[in-house]
């Protein structure tokens, strides 16, 4: 997997760097728009990094002209600005995520990740989805682990529905909430911990093995123990 | 001044000038109709006068017309009317001038000449004006003395100079009294203004207290200059305690992280002192971190947001959501949070802000209702008014301080070993402001009642001023 990182802070990119080398991909760094975007246009990446404010050429527009060149590569945006107004206009320039710094790796790592799998489009459109004895009916909304039905208020299907469709991968806190509760600032008490348990109560306490994990100081993964992930 | 004539004096100049000269020209054609109707009085007597006299001649001849003039000798001393008739050659025949003027000036018929008449005072010349017929071959002139209407006239003319003279006097003093009057006004409200400029915001434009324009003008500058220092003061307080709030978690990352490279150093197997620090310091970073993003987002909403930012929202699904976000961890601190929410209530409103201002609320009861406690979020809409309240049984807060907790970093002394940033309440008080909406901090005796209220969708936005 190959990932362009434009950033003009050497210290920074070099931690993202080092980070998505450490866990498999081949990264280029650019530390300057205008390269960035030569090189964006040279090569074709599976996934593009690139920071909002950039010596030259800035970061929206580094993507707004990829995508009027028609460039489909996925691309995260990074940045210092974080109002959601910033973020909205991140979003329809053509980003297909928006990070504020300062992050955590982890969260950085999770979100590169979901972002390469959807655009290898492995997300799956099917009506029914399956990991390893749940069953999730997206069209009936109905759960069932190992035949018997599960039940779950909206919100909790929501959650496993966009758990499960991100099987094997680690979703974030902030992507769970930005996802499912359509929130984009993080509240301070941690809510998400106590729906996850919930969850957890309906679909792992009855059954073997566990299926949703809780993976620390990151986030939660559900994934299937035979297949591995 | 860096022109000869301000812009105001150069105005009035342009004004007034226009009226003298419409006044003078007024005063001016009124003395020459009046001299002229004179003038034409004068000579209608006189070819009265002659009209009769030639009636005589016709009736009499040379001889009755003699006769005539001869009776009428002392008129000049009754009635200034002067008489004489001359033959062929010139000599009188009749009338009370002795001999034909020597020195006269001429216009058609008429003549004017200076009859020299012995008075009291002596000699004065006395202004004739005169006509003459020819009847035959002998001349006849009649005049009369014109120097009372001359008189008159000349009054009459120096009345109208002076009239003149004075309308352009006075105009040229109330412009420049004008003109100095605005002027000096203006130099006042520069003045002001320059030291305003210059760094003293507590410096407020000179009013003179009747309510002309420039008071108005002056007293509306105040009003913002007053919301602009007021404003300014939030922003140097928010500044001052942003700077102080970060100093203590600072503080201690270094602290730890001096701790634990010596402590390292010292007896080389400081691993796992060294972790426990980093651990920390995250969490310290994190706090640090949600203070600032709070104060962006409170900087956002004062900076009044974008408006293509703006959607409707239903206030009321947002509230059963976040309810159901925050229950579990309601239940968990053994609070009871009830939510009531039913009937739709749509606002245009800046989405994320909006949640955010539920939030917060919620965090502040989470936090500060002790458990056992219970919390009630309600959302009504009623005629065009949608009110979002939450309300409390814990400890409150005392009505003194109300106002000072929608400032920014107030937290109160009690709270101090409570997590929290101070910022909440601010936050929820400038997205309030953002979406012109009311925030009224209540006594719920026990508890504290917030309520918000804002205008719905489609209403105008009166709920600032109720």
């Amino acid at each position: 997997m190959q990932i362009l990182l434009v950033e003009d802070d050497v210290e920074a990119a070099g931690h993202v760097g080092n980070g998505l080398r450490e866990a498999g991909y081949s990264v280029q760094h650019c530390a300057d728009g205008q390269a960035g975007l030569d090189a964006a246009r040279a090569v074709r990446f599976d996934l593009l990094i690139v920071d909002r404010m950039l010596p030259h050429v800035d970061g929206l527009t580094i993507v707004g002209t990829l995508r009027l060149e028609n460039v489909p590569t996925p691309v995260l945006l990074l940045s210092a600005l974080g109002t959601i107004d910033d973020r909205v206009e991140g979003l329809r320039a053509g980003g297909d995520d928006y990070l504020v710094k300062p992050f955590a790796f982890a969260e950085l790592l999770a979100r590169v990740e979901a972002l390469l799998r959807r655009a290898a489009g492995d997300s799956q459109h099917v009506g029914v989805l399956r990991v390893a004895d749940l069953e999730i009916n997206v069209m009936a909304r109905r759960v069932l682990r190992a035949g018997r039905t599960i039940d779950l208020t909206a919100k909790e299907f929501q959650l496993l529905e966009f758990l499960v469709r991100r099987a094997g991968q680690v979703v974030t806190r902030t992507m769970l909430l930005e996802s499912v509760w359509n929130l984009h600032f993080d509240p301070q008490t941690n809510l998400i911990d106590v729906h996850i348990s919930r969850l957890r109560q309906a679909i792992d306490r009855e059954f073997n093995p566990p299926l949703l994990h809780t993976i620390r100081g990151v986030g939660y993964s559900i994934r299937d123990p035979g297949q591995g992930a | 001044m860096p022109r000869f004539l301000s812009s105001s004096a150069r105005l009035a100049l342009w004004y007034l000038g226009g009226a003298a000269l419409g006044i003078s020209a007024l005063l001016w054609s009124s003395y020459l109709l009046t001299q002229r109707a004179m003038e034409r009085q004068v000579d209608l007597v006189v070819e009265t006068e002659i009209e009769s006299l030639r009636e005589d001649y016709r009736g009499g001849g040379i001889g009755r017309l003699v006769e005539v003039l001869d009776q009428r000798d002392d008129d000049w001393g009754r009635l200034g009317a002067a008489y004489l008739l001359v033959d062929r050659e010139g000599s009188q025949l009749a009338g009370n001038l002795s001999s034909w003027p020597k020195r006269f000036s001429t216009e058609g018929d008429w003549l004017e000449f200076d009859i020299s008449a012995s008075e009291r005072g002596g000699a004065v010349d006395h202004p004739v004006r005169a006509k003459v017929v020819t009847l035959d071959g002998n001349r006849l002139l009649v005049g009369t003395d014109v120097s009372e209407r001359r008189r008159f006239a000349e009054r009459l003319r120096s009345t109208t100079y002076w009239g003149m003279g004075l309308t352009v006097a006075f105009m040229a003093f109330t412009g420049l009294w004008f003109s100095r009057r605005v002027a000096a006004r203006v130099r006042a409200v520069a003045q002001a203004c320059q030291s305003i400029i210059s760094g003293d915001l507590t410096r407020r434009l000179p009013l003179e207290r009747n309510a002309d324009e420039f008071d108005q003008l002056a007293s509306a500058v105040n009003g913002m200059l007053d919301r602009i220092e007021q404003q300014t003061a939030i922003v140097h307080v928010t500044f001052n305690s942003a700077a102080h709030d970060l100093r203590g978690p600072l503080f201690r990352m270094r602290a730890r992280l001096e701790a634990a490279l010596t402590g390292a150093a010292a007896d080389g197997a400081g691993e796992v002192s060294a972790s426990v620090a980093i651990r920390a310091t995250i969490d310290d970073l994190e706090r640090v971190q949600r203070t600032l993003a709070t104060l962006l987002q409170i900087a956002q909403a004062e900076a009044g947001g974008n408006d293509t930012s703006r959607e409707r929202v239903d206030l009321a699904q947002m509230a059963r959501e976040l309810g159901e976000l925050y229950e579990p961890a309601a239940r968990e601190r053994g609070l009871t949070l009830k939510v009531s929410a039913d009937s739709p209530a749509l606002l245009s409103a800046h989405q994320q802000l909006l949640a955010q201002l539920v939030t917060n609320l919620l965090e502040n009861a989470l936090k500060y209702v002790p458990a056992g406690g219970t919390v009630r979020l309600q959302v009504t809409a009623d005629q065009g008014l949608i009110q979002l309240i939450v309300s409390d049984d814990g400890p409150g807060i005392p009505s003194a301080v109300h106002a000072a907790m929608l400032l920014p970093f107030r937290r109160q002394a009690r709270d101090g070993g409570t997590p929290g940033s101070g910022l909440g309440l601010s936050l929820v008080a400038a997205v309030v402001r953002l979406h012109q909406g009311r925030l009224e901090l209540l006594n719920a005796g026990p508890g504290l009642t917030v309520r918000c209220s804002f205008a719905a969708l489609g209403s105008a936005p009166d709920t600032s001023r109720a």
